[in-house]
């Protein structure tokens, strides 16, 4: 179960306050995965990041027993300054990994994320579609009870998109996703239950379909 | 996934960004740990050099080559930890997006691993002094540890202070660094208090960093004392700022890991 309690979220702007989430109550059952959709800029990765415990409502509280893990997205995530193996081992540490597991998942990451020499380069020199691969590798090593994505499995071409989904449907019989996309096919596919934001307000959706609809007719 | 208790998370993470630093720092260059060294006997050598061409009134009793040594490489640690941690937030946020990675973690990290650098540059220095034949016997060496130990903390609540405030006014970085321009030649790294004139010694006691510095000097040799180091005031400059940082990291740190 994740719980939001009076959730209103507020950023501060050039042009003033904005609201992303006003005052928003709302239970999610276990064991569905669910699509978040709404159009740009309606608080949709906001909401991924206080999920995953690294942005914060502005009143309110969000909880739940679950892990979490970290928002995966085009965007960021990864220090610049290093490469991607110190980044993967990095991650491996602060999950208290000991270096057997690390070196397991330094295998799998450079095995999966198809990086080639770039795996030992700067994350800066890395263009999204890498960092995204690398990002989504990388949780794959891990036991979380949602991963959070954002959008970032439409990277890489046809081959590693298939290649990515099928790990992901692997991975999802274990744990579940809460998945931000801007493909429908892909939330039908893979999720159960839908988060539909606009406006400031939040709708729960049973079945995706009707989400879609919804979304669509906005 | 099983949760974990928050001391041992804790551990893992400052674990995790200490071998980040300690690449980052030297990663890119391989003389990089002996920069830290080269620089600091660079110093020495141009003051010790300008001192005996200039001035030939020297300190009975004390090596002043040693003398510089102590009090280089104490400023260098102190101003690399201030000037370090005041960028720690920036040169990390990436790491921000792993919720177990919080700001405060990176900073204390950063001020962990320039203390560590400085205390095996001075060691080495010490080894290398011993072998040259200078001046290495130390008259109190608890205390000489002990002010080293403590200018580093002083250090630390420095910049946790200012790593916040320039979150909020980017220019003071750049105001920091400019006060550490004159406050290399105002700070007994080369002269003694004792050395000064009566009028100048009292308002260049209002410098914290001075005190350190006679306290370093003063713990090392035997010929000279801590006679004007006032504990107190070293007491007030470190737990003032260390106590207006925390404050300051416990209102702003969700708007620091988000901005």
């Amino acid at each position: 179960m994740i719980t939001l309690e009076n959730v209103s979220k507020t950023y501060r702007t050039n042009n003033g306050v904005k609201s992303v989430l006003s005052n928003v109550s709302i239970k999610i059952p276990t064991d569905k995965n669910i699509a978040i959709l709404g159009l740009n800029g309606s608080g949709k990765s906001t909401l991924l990041r206080m999920l995953g415990g690294i942005d914060y409502p502005t009143r309110g509280r969000i909880y739940s027993d679950k892990s979490f893990s970290w928002p995966m997205g085009l965007s960021g995530g990864f220090q610049g300054s290093m490469t991607g193996r110190h980044n993967v081992k990095f991650v491996c540490r602060i999950h208290g990994k000991d270096d057997t597991d690390i070196a397991k998942a330094i295998n799998f990451v450079e095995d999966f994320s198809e990086l080639g020499d770039y795996f030992d380069m700067p994350i800066k020199s890395y263009s999204s579609g890498m960092k995204s691969r690398l990002g989504f590798g990388l949780s794959l090593f891990f036991d979380f009870d949602y991963l959070l994505i954002d959008e970032a499995l439409s990277v890489g071409d046809k081959n590693f998109q298939k290649k990515s989904r099928a790990a992901l449907m692997n991975k999802i019989k274990s744990s579940h996703v809460i998945l931000v996309s801007h493909s429908m096919p892909t939330l039908v596919d893979l999720c159960d239950v839908a988060i539909y934001l606009h406006d400031g307000h939040l709708t729960y959706f049973d079945n995706v379909e009707e989400a879609i609809e919804a979304y669509q007719a906005h | 996934m099983p949760v974990k208790s928050p001391i041992s998370t804790h551990t893992n993470v400052i674990n995790a960004l200490f071998l980040r630093e300690m690449q980052t720092r030297f990663g890119s260059q391989k003389l990089g740990y002996l920069w830290v060294f080269i620089d600091s006997i660079a110093q020495i050598v141009v003051l010790a050099g300008i001192k005996a061409i200039l001035f030939d009134r020297s300190m009975p009793g004390v090596d002043f080559a040693v003398f510089l040594a102590i009090g280089i490489l104490a400023f260098n640690m102190f101003k690399s930890i201030v000037f370090r941690s005041m960028d720690a937030f920036s040169a990390n946020k990436g790491l921000f997006v792993y919720k177990q990675v919080k700001p405060i973690d990176a900073l204390i990290t950063r001020a962990m691993v320039e203390f560590l650098i400085y205390i095996c540059a001075l060691m080495s220095l010490l080894v290398i002094g011993l072998y040259f034949n200078f001046d290495v016997n130390i008259q109190n060496i608890m205390l000489f540890v002990g002010a080293y130990i403590w200018i580093a903390i002083f250090g630390l609540s420095l910049g946790i202070t200012f790593a916040i405030l320039a979150e909020f006014f980017e220019n003071l970085k750049k105001v920091v660094k400019l006060i550490f321009l004159p406050l290399f030649f105002i700070s007994g790294i080369f002269f003694s208090v004792e050395s000064l004139p009566l009028a100048l010694r009292e308002w260049l006691l209002y410098n914290p960093v001075l005190h350190f510095m006679e306290l370093i000097h003063g713990s090392y040799f035997s010929v000279l004392d801590t006679h004007y180091v006032d504990y107190q005031y070293m007491f007030f400059w470190t737990v003032i700022p260390l106590f207006t940082g925390l404050f300051l990291y416990q209102r702003t740190y969700k708007v620091i890991l988000t901005s």
